[in-house]
């Protein structure tokens, strides 16, 4: 039982998706897209944007459709829906963002596979009202927003010397290819784990 | 009805799936005509940049477009080609561009081409779209590397891209290029789309169709 629970609702969730039950290095999901898309800080921020309001807005329009959904197709239901608002995060960025949909090509579209999602619809949403679940989908976001842009601002200083896309490091800095690539966000990420669990369990432990 | 029936699985199934086609399908039809122009747009660029023509002050890439560029449609029942050839400028010292693409390393890759009329010269290269690795591949769309055809000269007709200093072949006499250190892959299939656009070139040229 984490301490977060003593709280207002709203406030623990927020609490919870952020620290305690953090979607990435805690409940280890959404991993695919922290190797794909951390090595440049911008396509990281947006992004990570897309699978909080994707989540938001799958958790909330799930949640108030849940009575009706039939058990037997209740995956196919979820699927349906988080694939209805990436489409819409799609569409949008295309008409209303080229240069952005271009640099994220095809990332947009592996939103849809995201386990945020459809774990927080499956966890969450189900047993919970919409508004509540729209936050917790929202802050399960913010959660995985925060550390894939610790482990974007590392990977893109080294990589490129830059942070978000001003350079920064000059021109002499020789660039760490390897940072580049997807292999430095496994070290990265089970570094940002290994570091932030310990600090949990400290935590912890402090409070007993 | 039963919440479990099979009637009331598959007529939900049916009615929620129909719903929301319907919006997507509404949200679609509300963005086409933007989307649209912002691909319009994005060409037009591309083929401006290659042409090595900037539009003037307080005019926007569409309106330079118009005022510089001619498209010439391919003749119906011509063989080998469907995209149409850009011209910029006039006779001898024209300017043409077409859209070349193929298969990089992981995706497709597009690019706008840009000759003189003799097709002895290269007068730029403009990519337009490509899926390589962020940061190795994914640098054929950086400034460096594409500065790098702007009036490159063709040794037999071809370029060359090979190993270099990794910033940028200085030479434009030599039909060489430097490739992008760490990205042997995604050059050589950049070399194989420019070659192959600047043979269909030579074809039009041949044939007549570059005056």
């Amino acid at each position: 039982m984490s301490p977060a629970k003593k709280r207002g609702a709203a406030a623990s969730i927020l609490v919870d998706n952020l620290w305690w039950n953090n979607p990435v290095f805690v409940q280890v999901l959404g991993i695919c897209s922290t190797l794909a898309v951390t090595n440049n800080l911008s396509n990281t921020l947006i992004m990570t944007t897309g699978v909080s309001l994707a989540t938001a807005f799958s958790s909330a329009t799930l949640s108030a459709m849940n009575k009706a959904i039939p058990a037997k197709v209740r995956m196919i239901v979820q699927v349906l829906v988080i694939s209805f608002y990436v489409i819409i995060i799609d569409i949008v960025l295309r008409a209303y963002l080229p240069e952005v949909s271009r640099s994220l090509g095809p990332y947009v579209g592996l939103i849809i596979t995201n386990c945020i999602i459809m774990g927080r619809a499956e966890a969450f949403a189900r047993s919970n009202p919409p508004a509540l679940s729209f936050w917790d989908g929202l802050t399960s976001g913010l959660g995985y927003m925060a550390v894939l842009v610790a482990i974007a601002v590392v990977r893109e200083l080294f990589g490129f010397g830059s942070f978000a896309g001003v350079p920064l490091l000059g021109p002499r800095w020789t660039s760490w290819t390897i940072m580049i690539m997807a292999p430095s966000a496994f070290f990265l990420l089970a570094m940002a784990m290994w570091g932030l669990k310990t600090l949990q369990e400290r935590m912890k432990g402090g409070k007993r | 009805m039963k919440k479990d029936s099979i009637a009331y699985t598959v007529g939900f199934t049916f009615v929620v799936c129909a719903a929301f086609v319907f919006f997507l399908a509404l949200a679609n039809e509300l963005t086409k005509d933007r989307v649209a122009a912002n691909q319009r747009l994005a060409e037009r660029r591309a083929i401006l940049a290659a042409l090595g023509a900037e539009p003037g002050p307080g005019e926007s890439a569409d309106e330079a477009y118009l005022r510089l560029v001619a498209e010439i449609r391919p003749e119906a029942g011509t063989p080998g080609r469907a995209s149409p050839l850009y011209r910029l400028g006039a006779g001898e010292t024209a300017a043409y561009a077409a859209s070349v693409s193929g298969p990089g390393l992981w995706g497709g890759i597009s690019a706008v081409l840009a000759v003189d009329a003799q097709v002895s010269r290269i007068v730029g290269l403009e990519l337009v779209s490509q899926n390589e690795t962020p940061g190795l591949g994914g640098r054929i769309g950086e400034a460096w590397f594409t500065a790098q055809f702007r009036g490159e000269a063709l040794s037999g007709g071809r370029i060359r891209v090979r190993q270099g200093s990794g910033s940028g072949d200085p030479d434009p006499g030599n039909g060489e290029l430097d490739a992008v250190t760490g990205a042997t892959l995604t050059s050589a299939a950049v070399e194989r789309i420019v070659n192959a656009g600047l043979a269909s070139f030579e074809a039009l040229r041949d044939g007549g169709k570059l005056r």
